[in-house]
């Protein structure tokens, strides 16, 4: 304590001396004071609110993981349908090439043709060489010319080879062995008599 | 109160409680530190140094180039590369207690059946492997596989099949456009064409997902880190792929039929400068690059360079009316072989008497000797600076090996190619710097820059445009009205009126025939014929050019006649392009 604080305590009121005679208000405890009943709801409102707190708790953990589940499980569909898609696409990849449509159309009988004929509305003047197609295409698609597609190429050979193993499945189904007898398919056989 | 005795604990007191708030103080910086300052270092550190989680790539695809109406022409897609683990398979076999479902024998049968192997080199494969090493984990099966096999072969179930993902590209038109198209390398890299020079449109930039796995393998809620992949960008061309695709097969029939080692046809459109068309033959296929030769890889459109004979007398008509030193009836006198007063010797292609020629006539005719003397009307600087303003000696669109072409300067001409310049020789070009100094002749004299790339739409759909192409007016309206009038006599008068008039429309178009050269100069009957044109006259909207490359059936320019007959007549008709109705006007006389 710093000699300012002693000098502030030394100038303080002197305390009031408890008056001599009078009776001591500080007796001894005979008996410690009854308490008082603690109440049972707070303690029931308190252990409620803890439980509900960790079953609410659970719970959304719980609802969390099942829709992690459910993720999972949408994902894995989502990439088998992406899987599908992606195959259906590359079926189609080459299909929609002007080189097939040209073919095709070409099996069809259809011609690439010159010029085209116009039709003036305002005055019915057909403008342009006003003739038909001579049925002569000015290209021809299958011929030495053909714009290469290796994508239709693979198709066909895919194919040639699909009809291949096919052929030879039906080839396997009907080799007969030649030392066995021939089949019965009409009834036995019998000498034709007239 | 403050006595001795009581000033002792409670210091005691205070300086205890200092130092647990000091201590708790310290912890709280520390906690918030970890909580809040450094949380995501700490997160990432727990996810990665610590091994707990798992990160993957997630790869962005990389862009689509369709044409402008929207074809696919180039697009990505996922390939499998299978490979077999021959380890596993030998310990499945080996244990007794728990054989495998299928057995190895059987599997390869089934495996092979998918891909298309054999199944006795799969089990021979195997058991070769194992041979020379038992711990062998890895045996290429096949690469490349569809997702349609992929699928088939995942269904088997073979817990020692596995297979990667790899991202290619298919090009569903196949040589349509391929040369334009261009085509990547392994790593996915752009090495030529649109692929190349659109690789920052085109480029996917890759994505990354962390995360932590519970012990049944499913993913713990909120572990979960996913930055996405950004996919590139799909480019958009000028090219009709429908129109592309008629050109590239008709100039291989063509060149084929004029026994041509290669050839070209360039359509542009006059009012835009896009290029609606860029064929050739031989052309490359990018799904099968094995299927064309090497020097078939580029674009000979654009990356290979001829004298241009003929079809530069335009150029230099338009120099020369535009400059003023000479109009429709100027007349020189032109012999089928004449020498000049500077020593310099020039020849007709056919032998004729001294004409007095006009402008028209002397293209109609293609008389080097007239072209000569019009041509030196105005001084060499002049007509350079017209041969600069029409694009010739640089690259038109900077498309990848380019070829710009060679215009040597005016002082460097020396007293024959001051005159062999009039008529495209002793320079160099395009067939798109062809058909971009046609369209400025179309266009009433103004040329607007050659454009491929119509634009480049990213991921999140935003389109981004290529600058707009530059404008200018290279010759005036009149000048180019009257070169067009020109070009349409030589097409009326010209001695291939008949094979390459397309009825209803009217044509403007000129040849050019010009020798080959080499090292050692002009090769003897070798020769690159082109043939330029727009159409119709009254209206031009497009510009074509078709190139043959030694032509051996027909040398002369009639070798282009057909094939450039049939290219304006499909691409006049592919874009509906309204017949003449303004008739032509009087002949122009050829001579005085």
């Amino acid at each position: 304590m710093s000699r300012q604080a002693a000098t502030a305590a030394a100038l303080l009121p002197e305390p009031i001396a408890p008056a001599p005679g009078a009776p001591r208000r500080l007796k001894p405890v005979t008996a410690p004071a009854r308490r008082a009943k603690p109440k049972l709801a707070y303690a029931l409102i308190a252990l409620g609110g803890a439980a509900a707190i960790g079953i609410a708790q659970i719970g959304l953990s719980l609802a969390i993981t099942q829709d992690s589940f459910v993720l999972a499980d949408l994902t894995s569909q989502q990439r088998e349908l992406d899987l599908q898609a992606s195959a259906l696409q590359d079926d189609l990849a080459g299909t929609s090439s002007p080189q097939l449509l040209a073919t095709k159309a070409s099996e069809l009988g259809m011609v690439v043709a010159g010029s085209a004929s116009y039709l003036r509305l305002s005055d019915s003047t057909v403008l342009g060489p006003n003739t038909g197609a001579d049925g002569k295409s000015t290209i021809d698609p299958n011929g030495s010319g053909a714009v290469y597609n290796a994508l239709l190429n693979q198709k066909a050979d895919a194919a040639a080879a699909a009809n291949d193993a096919e052929a030879s499945a039906n080839d396997t189904a009907d080799a007969v062995d030649p030392n066995l007898p021939p089949p019965i398919t009409d009834g036995l056989p019998s000498p034709t008599t007239r | 109160m403050t006595t001795r005795a009581t000033r002792g604990p409670r210091r005691r007191t205070v300086v205890a409680l200092a130092v647990i708030l000091a201590v708790l103080s310290a912890f709280v910086v520390r906690l918030v530190d970890i909580q809040v300052v450094s949380a995501n270092e700490h997160v990432e550190d727990s996810l990665q140094v610590g091994k707990l989680g798992s990160t993957v790539t997630l790869p962005g695809n990389r862009g689509s180039i369709v044409d402008a109406n929207g074809t696919v022409l180039a697009s990505s897609v996922t390939v499998y590369d299978a490979q077999l683990d021959p380890m596993l398979i030998a310990s499945l076999e080996d244990d007794e207690d728990d054989p495998p479902k299928t057995s190895w024998s059987e599997a390869a049968d089934m495996i092979a059946a998918i891909t298309g192997q054999d199944a006795d080199d799969l089990r021979a494969g195997v058991a070769a492997t194992l041979e020379s090493d038992p711990a062998s984990r890895y045996l290429p099966l096949k690469k490349g596989l569809s997702t349609e096999k992929f699928l088939e072969l995942r269904d088997l179930g073979l817990v020692y099949l596995d297979m990667l993902p790899r991202e290619t590209r298919v090009y569903p038109n196949g040589a349509v456009a391929g040369n334009i198209i261009g085509y990547v390398d392994s790593a996915g890299v752009g090495q030529s064409g649109v692929e190349q020079l659109e690789k920052q449109c085109l480029s996917p930039v890759n994505g990354e997902r962390t995360y932590l796995r519970g012990k049944d393998g499913n993913i713990i809620p909120g572990s979960d880190r996913t930055v996405a992949a950004e996919n590139g960008g799909s480019v958009q061309l000028t090219i009709n792929s429908d129109l592309q695709w008629y050109l590239t097969q008709m100039i291989s029939e063509e060149a084929q039929k004029m026994g041509a080692k290669a050839g070209t046809v360039t359509v542009v459109e006059v009012k835009t400068g896009k290029i609606r068309a860029a064929a050739e033959w031989p052309a490359m296929d990018p799904n099968d690059l094995n299927s064309s030769s090497p020097e078939d890889w580029g674009t000979r459109v654009f990356g290979s360079w001829f004298e241009p004979g003929s079809t530069f007398k335009a150029v230099t008509a338009a120099a020369v009316l535009d400059a003023g030193a000479a109009d429709l009836n100027t007349t020189v006198s032109a012999n089928g072989r004449e020498t000049f007063p500077n020593g310099a010797v020039i020849n007709d292609p056919f032998r004729h008497d001294t004409y007095q020629y006009r402008l028209a006539g002397a293209l109609i005719d293609s008389s080097n000797v007239a072209l000569s003397k019009f041509g030196t009307l105005i001084d060499a600087q002049t007509r350079y600076d017209y041969i600069q303003k029409f694009g010739f000696g640089q690259e038109t669109i900077g498309f990848p090996r380019e070829n710009p072409g060679l215009v040597h300067p005016a002082n460097a001409w020396d007293s024959q190619t001051l005159y062999t310049t009039t008529f495209g020789q002793a320079l160099t070009v395009t067939a798109p710097q062809v058909a971009g100094a046609y369209q400025a002749i179309a266009n009433g004299g103004e040329k607007i820059d050659l454009s491929l790339i119509e634009s480049c739409t990213l991921d999140d759909g935003t389109v981004v445009d290529p600058e707009a192409p530059k404008r200018e007016q290279v010759v005036s309206e009149q000048t180019a009205a009257e070169v067009s009038r020109i070009l349409e006599n030589v097409s009326v008068q010209g001695g291939l009126s008949q094979q390459i008039e397309v009825p209803g429309y009217r044509v403007a178009s000129k040849t050019g025939t010009a020798q080959k050269a080499d090292a050692g100069g002009y090769i003897a009957g070798k020769y690159f014929t082109s043939m330029v044109g727009f159409a119709p006259v009254d209206d031009p909207q497009y510009v074509v050019v078709v190139t043959l490359d030694e032509p051996t059936k027909v040398v002369s320019s009639a070798a282009t006649a057909s094939a450039f007959q049939q290219s304006m007549t499909q691409v006049l008709k592919t874009y509906r392009v309204s017949p003449s109705t303004v008739p032509m006007d009087e002949l122009l006389p050829k001579f005085e």
